[in-house]
């Protein structure tokens, strides 16, 4: 019998097909519907402000900049000015698996200092528990004196129940650490760790 | 042969809902149902992906060779799943934010591999469409009505607008998703066992001419 006319020729020629029109065709969609890093950034600042704002670029990890890092906690990605109030993104390690949690943060300008006062969701790798972490739990990193807090070597803790602000989540704490450490990067870049 | 799509949009809302009746899709009907309108979302989503995915299993039902056909399907629904993905981050970002992690796992969603295999790959492409569209619409109203039930209680609104200040948190939680499911399976098998029971009433009674109103008959 020839080659081509088995069953398991047919098996494997018929699934190939398929995935290579499926990736082809996934990849044009891709491309057509590619969501740029500026658009995010325009929803980002459109969900907290709830409206359209111009920004400035003061830190982008995508462009030329170098991604700010601090050890074991996360990462400050991008940086912007917005009419005078800072807009954050920052990731937060030691997440769920070791995945991570990327928060877009509010500082907004307080005299002399910063207060965090808003923070979205990004995206959440491999944070399955996500949905627990509610708008309270958020609200609870609210914080009107940044710099102070920095002095004061008060960062958020999602174990510590003698922190600043605890805010307990039963079921995600991994995911709560990651958004704590995502917050804490923010503390860290005004304290002027840079 | 003649498609019946009478018996078949029967089939997929009330019949065999794929929520109520077959008992299918859980995992998305407990998680996402704390929202009318994340039921909404996700039925849609379903719906496309029912919808193509059972004209191309139709289409391609004498070239896919048996034994692979599981993971044939599974590919196929796999691509029309990220093409929803794709569309929603594109145009509708609020409602792929607030379907997370369920969106990519509507792949595994047992509706459709249950539709595919048992439906689409035994029918024609026509009836195959209508049998995604009519699921679709079945699991859609389910997790819709769900959804509204349980943020009118949870949360004291409806789509997003705030009703009253009162709210029983319960409904929000996991435990009330369950609780409010079995409310449903049990309201919804008493409506339609109570429907059907009537109708056999006044078929027997007509003896066989359904042109009769049931008053009649009795």
């Amino acid at each position: 019998m020839k080659f081509y006319k088995t069953v398991w020729f047919k098996c494997i020629a018929c699934l190939l097909v398929i995935a290579l029109i499926s990736g082809a065709s996934i990849t044009v969609l891709a491309n057509l519907w590619e969501v740029s890093a500026t658009e995010r950034t325009a929803r980002a600042i459109k969900k907290i402000y709830g409206e359209e704002k111009e920004y400035s670029v003061i830190l982008d990890a995508d462009g030329e900049d170098e991604i700010i890092e601090y050890d074991g906690v996360g990462t400050v990605n991008k940086v912007y000015d917005v009419s005078g109030d800072l807009l954050f993104r920052t990731t937060g390690y030691k997440g769920y698996k070791n995945g991570t949690i990327t928060l877009w943060i509010k500082a907004a300008k307080n005299g002399e200092t910063y207060a965090i006062d808003k923070i979205i969701l990004q995206s959440a790798e491999k944070q399955t528990l996500m949905s627990k972490l509610s708008g309270d739990f958020y609200d609870g990193f609210k914080l009107t004196d940044v710099t102070a807090a920095y002095n004061d070597k008060s960062f958020f803790s999602a174990s510590d129940k003698t922190a600043t602000n605890y805010n307990p989540v039963s079921g995600a704490t991994y995911s709560a650490t990651a958004a704590t450490n995502a917050v804490n990067c923010v503390i860290r870049y005004l304290g002027g760790e840079r | 042969m003649k498609t019946n799509f009478k018996k078949i949009a029967k089939d997929g809302i009330i019949s065999s809902n794929p929520t109520l009746k077959l008992v299918l899709g859980t995992c998305p009907t407990l998680a996402l149902t704390t929202a009318a309108m994340n039921g909404i979302g996700m039925g849609l989503a379903v719906t496309f992906v029912l919808i193509c995915s059972n004209i191309l299993i139709s289409l391609l039902r004498k070239a896919i060779p048996k034994q692979v056909r599981i993971p044939a399907f599974i590919l196929i629904i796999a691509t029309f799943v990220t093409i929803v993905r794709l569309a929603l981050d594109y145009y509708l970002p609020d409602i792929y934010e607030s379907l997370g992690l369920y969106l990519p796992l509507i792949v595994v969603n047992c509706i459709i591999l249950a539709r595919a295999e048992s439906f689409a790959s035994k029918n024609g492409v026509l009836a195959s469409a209508a049998d995604g569209l009519f699921m679709g619409i079945g699991f859609t109203l389910a997790l819709t009505t769900m959804g509204a039930v349980r943020e009118i209680l949870g949360a004291g609104a409806i789509f997003g607008y705030k009703l009253w200040d009162f709210s029983i948190g319960f409904f929000s939680s996991s435990a009330g998703a369950f609780f409010t499911y079995a409310i449903f399976i049990v309201l919804f098998a008493l409506i339609t066992d109570s429907i059907a029971e009537k109708t056999k009433l006044a078929e027997k009674n007509n003896n066989g001419d359904f042109t009769k109103p049931i008053e009649e008959a009795k």
